[in-house]
């Protein structure tokens, strides 16, 4: 629920209220929330903004640079990292030395580095391999755009050549370095060996296309001016409108060093760091998160930022070097154990996350889930947080934390309360549809008989809606297919026959359609044409341990919440339904296609589904587990 | 107890309790609590401005015999490392700073058994008569404890004596959490809570101006943290002899709580305790971000949680170098730094008259 604030500066109240809206910012909208001396205002728009989107989990990884070589063909003058060879501090590691410097409990390996004239193309395919094959609880993200582009030219492949061959290897995400400012001025001035704006995006816009999410940057502090910093972040805005294949957004305080751009003892003043880190997170709407890299940042502005509109603070980075030697003053690592401290002392979750940010393992309790879809927003309109933690969640994530006993209570995946059941309490409330819903889609391209024996890409967020497509397709139709989990975030899904996809991202596609699937079966209609029932996907519980107050003041939350859009869900959910490009009717009609109170009819339909799933054979393990 | 009506009460101006006050900090949000400290600050100080004033802080001795556990300065009496500077080496250091352009010097040092009363007087008497542009600010209530110990007298008769030599206003140090379930444990020999107020009663009433400060961070609860601005609040309401507050967060460097408390406080803790102490400290005129002890982008964001001071440029600072945690800066920068954080620099004396004010060249984005 978004508070009041007590603005000082009235002209960011016409913001505000198109934040409040879900409603895009403009350039000139951004120029304003730079310009504002409220600096507590502007950060309590950026939290509002960031706790829709993750409410009260801030991410970080347990992780590790490496940095290969700085031996480096290019001669950039901001960095101090670079080396050219024979230079007394010039170094090549071996993949043997790498693989010596990892340490087993990593769950990113954030590879970067120079670009040197003579390694071969096996080189680099080789580290990320070994990697894999070394460190299999490890996810390798690496080579920012720059390096991908060199790639290509020195070994004359094409983009997709290089990306597919990396992501053979074991490549699962890229950083976002590289992208400097979207400025020719400032590039010819001081980046002029920098790739620039349009090569940096047409390699992350690729990779996109080839299943690979990515990160992306903005460098700032040096020569640049706000409006630069402005058309950066609205650029990135509208790739990510075309892709969606970010992660995350990470502003990156320059440091001065001694790369003579600014002298060694100018870095940026903590008022810019953080409202650079709110406009960020006012601006970049479809960005999942916001970075504060406490590496360029320092832990000081790092933690309070977590209230200004980040919920990612990167992780505890063993060995970060390019930003050590141009001066940064901040400690090489961080103790896991200070990033939880932070991280909680700031009033959120540590959500200890894989390359995907899903969510492995959370450091809070009383956390309630949330799944961080449209039709359950609802449930959340009346939460405050005083007692309660928010924790948006896919549905099979919040079923494996709950395995983990880290969730109390929240809106579960009706499979995940079969299984754990014996944890759980059944509370009065379920997400269930009447006759259709919309967000649980196949995107085939054959129809539903033709699906034999092909393969099916199966969303990596589904823990029900899989098991409801295996129902009707063996049941229903009598057909046996094999399924495929997709991971997190975009996918190359075009070697699918069919696409299962849910929530949010169903609808959008559902209205804007799948290129290259044709038909599109909506699995509640499915199941109602033949049972006449409604389908239950999600039940609320809470878990048996949790003290009978704090249930109480549960239900009386929930009661309260729903009861406020009983009549109109727009105004609740008006904010997030705009966001996935949804009109105010299209919101309404989808939301009232729903029933949340456990009635007598979903209960029956719960122990029909639980029967026929029960008579189908087990499901191969990649679909019960997850990473 | 609902926070929006608290929320209400406090931006109607009224004073809030104990019992809100600990429900404000345990359930307020972070930028929440910023909000209402803003308007108090800018209630009590409207112009767009932070005062600094040119001060020095150096030490007259760190023998002690009180064996604070969270202090890395002190040296028993005799024991290597010790030191006990003269009168006169302290007012050649004087006079250097002055030199430097300082205008406050804040004297403390350990409570060392061996010094006379004579020798406080004596440096007081002597830095007013010589150095008449440099107001001293001059001894802790630990050591005015000391020197009613040393000299047989009451420290209604110290703090009188050192008003005759000159003396008008003195720091606030001593304080940590003035709980005696926590002073006990950490600072047993330094005094209870009640000496620490009746030594500043006292002091008010005879008409010396001081601080208040806390050290947070160590083993108090938030219970206690509450406590601490209550009875300051009132014994403000009784006497109005406190120009400022100034938290700031203990330092386990070498201390023999290190290994109980192995890291500081976090900045966030440090920005909510200078928002709540502008809420809760209605009669407080000013509340001082103590940059040079939490870093100084801390100290830059603590000017947007109520704090309308930005402290002394220090240039010499002994206690928390001590603690291995050195910032120092010089008066060049502590304007720069204030500039950036978007207010004007003003120059104070130790009473917060403004000597000069400083607007930033350009605005800082």
């Amino acid at each position: 629920m978004i508070e009041e604030i007590g603005f000082r500066d009235r002209r960011l109240i016409p913001i505000w209220e198109k934040v409040r809206r879900g409603q895009r910012l403009t350039f000139t909208d951004g120029m304003t929330l730079y310009a504002t001396d409220d600096l507590i205002s502007l950060g309590q728009m950026a939290h509002a903004a960031q706790q829709a989107k993750s409410g009260d989990a801030v991410y970080f990884a347990v992780n590790q640079k490496i940095e290969h070589t700085n031996v480096c063909v290019l001669s950039c003058s901001f960095c101090d990292f670079a080396a050219k060879k024979g230079e007394p501090d010039a170094y090549e590691l071996t993949t043997e030395e790498i693989l010596a410097k990892l340490s087993p409990d990593v769950h990113e390996v954030h590879i970067t580095g120079g670009m040197p004239p003579d390694w071969p193309w096996e080189r680099y395919l080789d580290i990320v391999r070994s990697i894999r094959n070394a460190l299999p609880q490890a996810d390798v993200k690496a080579f920012t755009a720059v390096e991908i582009d060199f790639f290509r030219k020195k070994f004359k492949m094409s983009l997709e050549e290089v990306l597919r061959a990396l992501k053979e290897a074991g490549l699962k995400t890229m950083p976002g370095g590289g992208a400097e400012i979207f400025s020719e001025r400032v590039r010819r001035l001081i980046f002029n060996q920098k790739i620039g704006a349009r090569a940096w995006c047409e390699v992350h816009a690729t990779a996109h296309r080839m299943g690979i999410p990515t990160n992306a940057t903005m460098l700032y502090g040096h020569i640049e001016t706000l409006e630069e910093r402005l058309v950066h972040l609205v650029k990135l805005r509208e790739a990510q409108d075309r892709t969606g294949g970010f992660l995350t957004f990470i502003p990156l305080a320059f440091q001065p060093g001694t790369t003579g751009i600014k002298p060694p003892d100018r870095f940026t003043s903590a008022v810019d760091d953080l409202k650079t880190i709110a406009v960020s997170r006012l601006m970049l709407d479809n960005f999942p998160h916001i970075k504060a890299y406490w590496v360029m940042l320092t832990e000081e502005v790092a933690s309070v930022a977590l209230n200004f509109g980040a919920d990612d603070i990167d992780g505890t980075v063993g060995g970060e070097k390019i930003a050590h030697d141009a001066g940064a003053t901040t400690p090489m690592a961080l103790a896991k154990d200070r990033i939880i401290a932070i991280i909680k002392e700031a009033g959120k979750i540590p959500v200890e996350r894989d390359v995907y940010y899903n969510a492995l393992r959370i450091h809070s309790h009383e956390v309630v889930g949330k799944i961080p879809y449209l039709n359950s927003i609802p449930f959340y309109a009346r939460f405050t947080k005083h007692r309660f933690k928010i924790l948006p969640v896919a549905p099979r994530r919040m079923g494996l934390l709950s395995r983990q006993g880290s969730i109390d209570a929240g809106p579960f995946s009706l499979m995940d309360y079969f299984a754990q059941e014996e944890n759980l309490e059944l509370m009065d409330w379920c997400i269930a549809t009447r006759d259709q819903v919309k967000s649980v889609m196949l995107f085939s391209k054959e129809g539903w008989r033709d699906l034999e024996g092909r393969v099916i890409g199966i969303t990596d967020d589904t823990a029900t809606s899989v098991h409801l497509l295996r129902v009707l397709l063996a049941k229903k139709y009598g057909v046996h297919s094999r399924f495929q989990r997709l991971h997190a975030g975009v996918n190359d899904w075009s070697a699918y026959s069919a696409v299962l996809l849910i929530g949010d991202e169903a609808l959008r596609r559902n209205k804007e359609g799948l290129p290259g699937f044709e038909l599109v079966f909506d699995l509640a209609r499915e199941w109602y044409q033949w049972q006449k029932l409604p389908f239950v996907f999600a039940v609320w519980v809470a878990r048996r341990s949790l003290d009978g107050a704090a249930k109480e003041q549960l239900r009386e939350i929930l009661t309260r919440s729903l009861e406020s859009c009983y009549d109109d869900f727009v105004p609740v959910a008006g904010p997030h339904g705009r966001q996935i490009g949804l009109t105010d009717p299209e919101i309404q009609e989808y939301l009232a296609g729903f029933n949340y109170r456990l009635g007598d009819r979903e209960r029956k339909a719960m122990e029909i589904f639980r029967a026929l799933v029960e008579d189908l054979s087990p499901v191969n393990r990649s679909l019960e587990e997850g990473r | 107890m609902h926070l929006s009506d608290l929320t209400r009460k406090i931006r109607a101006g009224e004073r809030i309790g104990r019992e809100e006050g600990l429900f404000l900090m345990q359930n307020a949000e972070l930028l929440q609590l910023a909000s209402l400290a803003n308007d108090i600050r800018f209630r009590k100080n409207p112009a767009h401005r932070v005062t600094f004033v040119i001060d020095t802080n150096p030490n007259y001795t760190n023998v002690c015999n009180v064996d604070c556990i969270f202090c890395a300065f002190y040296r028993h009496p005799g024991a290597p490392g010790a030191y006990t500077h003269t009168v006169e080496d302290m007012l050649r250091r004087f006079r250097e700073a002055a030199d430097r352009g300082v205008t406050t010097i804040l004297l403390q040092g350990g409570v060392n058994p061996e010094l006379p009363l004579e020798y406080y007087l004596e440096l007081v008497r002597r830095t007013v008569a010589e150095l008449p542009g440099v107001h001293p600010h001059f001894f802790s209530t630990s050591e005015i404890l000391g020197m009613a110990e040393v000299s047989g007298r009451s420290t209604v008769e110290v703090l009188e004596a050192l008003w005759k030599a000159g003396l008008r206003t003195i720091p606030g140090g001593g304080a940590e959490i003035l709980s005696d379930g926590v002073k006990r444990k950490i600072s047993s020999k330094k005094g209870t809570s009640a000496d620490w107020l009746r030594v500043m009663r006292e002091a008010h009433r005879i008409g010396f101006a001081s601080t208040a400060t806390m050290m947070y961070g160590h083993i108090e609860k938030d219970e206690e943290i509450i406590e601490h601005l209550d009875v300051i609040r009132d014994l403000q309401d009784e006497e109005h002899g406190f120009t400022a507050f100034i938290p700031w967060s203990f330092k386990p460097g070498n201390t023999p709580l290190e290994k109980v408390i192995p890291r500081y406080a976090t900045p966030t803790r440090y920005l909510q305790m200078i928002a709540l102490s502008r809420i809760y400290l209605d009669n407080f005129p000013h509340i001082q971000a103590s940059w040079f002890s939490e870093g100084k982008k801390t100290g830059q964001i603590a000017l947007h949680f109520g704090a309308d001071d930005f402290g002394g440029t220090l240039l010499e600072e002994n206690v928390h170098a001590a603690a291995n945690f050195v910032n120092r800066s010089n008066t060049e920068e502590c304007i720069q730094l204030i500039h950036e954080s978007g207010f004007a620099a003003a120059q104070r004396t130790t009473l917060y008259e403004i000597l000069r004010v400083v607007e930033p060249a350009e605005a800082v984005a």
